[in-house]
């Protein structure tokens, strides 16, 4: 499906080296934490909050997702340059895997 | 269905807390964030949704997951906290340590 047309956050930051998409549930703190990490470290990302959109498209992107990355969907769920992922908010795994 | 407060959902965590010998995340602000979002899930849904896992579109379907979900007792006693880490484990709360995310066992072990 078309992406795009979703009704993405864009955040913008002085770090603009990484593309990083976040799939959020705006009820989860675990997500929240992820958001202000980005944010403290200056990255500009988008993030889409699955729960605010329709079911179906949600169950769309929890579908491709999955069969991209061979990994059930969790919340934080994070595309890193198109190509890798992370799940979940363990801080020192981001830090490791943003090379901060 | 009637709306819940965020007042009304602290005094559901509180009585599950007891309930169960668990203690509340001390983190005040991230405890807001779950008692909001279980609120909004009860708005939502009529039900206390875990906040941090979606709704696979019926009661029936997340079943599992209404807080305090399936999985609480057993990730409380093995990991410290649950999946959403609105509970803690007396001992971990004491050790003073921040949970992170774990596994979400809804996708099975």
């Amino acid at each position: 499906m078309n992406q795009e047309q979703l009704p993405w956050v864009i955040k913008e930051g002085p770090r603009t080296d990484r593309d990083i998409t976040v799939y959020a549930l705006s009820t989860c703190g675990f997500c929240k934490r992820a958001l202000a990490f980005l944010d403290h470290k200056g990255f500009r990302y988008r993030y889409l909050y699955m729960d605010q959109i329709p079911v179906d498209t949600k169950n769309e992107i929890k579908a491709e997702l999955k069969a991209t990355f061979n990994e059930y969907v969790a919340f934080p769920f994070v595309v890193l340059d198109g190509k890798s992922h992370l799940v979940g908010f363990i801080e020192p795994d981001w830090v490791r895997t943003l090379g901060l | 269905m009637t709306e819940k407060t965020v007042e009304q959902t602290r005094t559901f965590t509180k009585m599950v807390a007891a309930k169960q010998g668990w203690v509340l995340n001390p983190d005040a602000a991230f405890y807001e964030i779950l008692a909001e979002g279980l609120t909004t899930n009860w708005n939502r849904h009529g039900y206390f949704l875990c906040p941090c896992r979606d709704s696979d579109g019926s009661r029936e379907t997340d079943r599992d997951s209404i807080c305090p979900c399936l999985w609480s007792k057993d990730d409380i006693a093995t990991q410290g906290h649950c999946f959403c880490a609105l509970y803690l484990s007396p001992e971990f709360a004491a050790s003073g340590k921040t949970p992170g995310s774990i596994k979400d066992r809804r996708y099975g072990d």
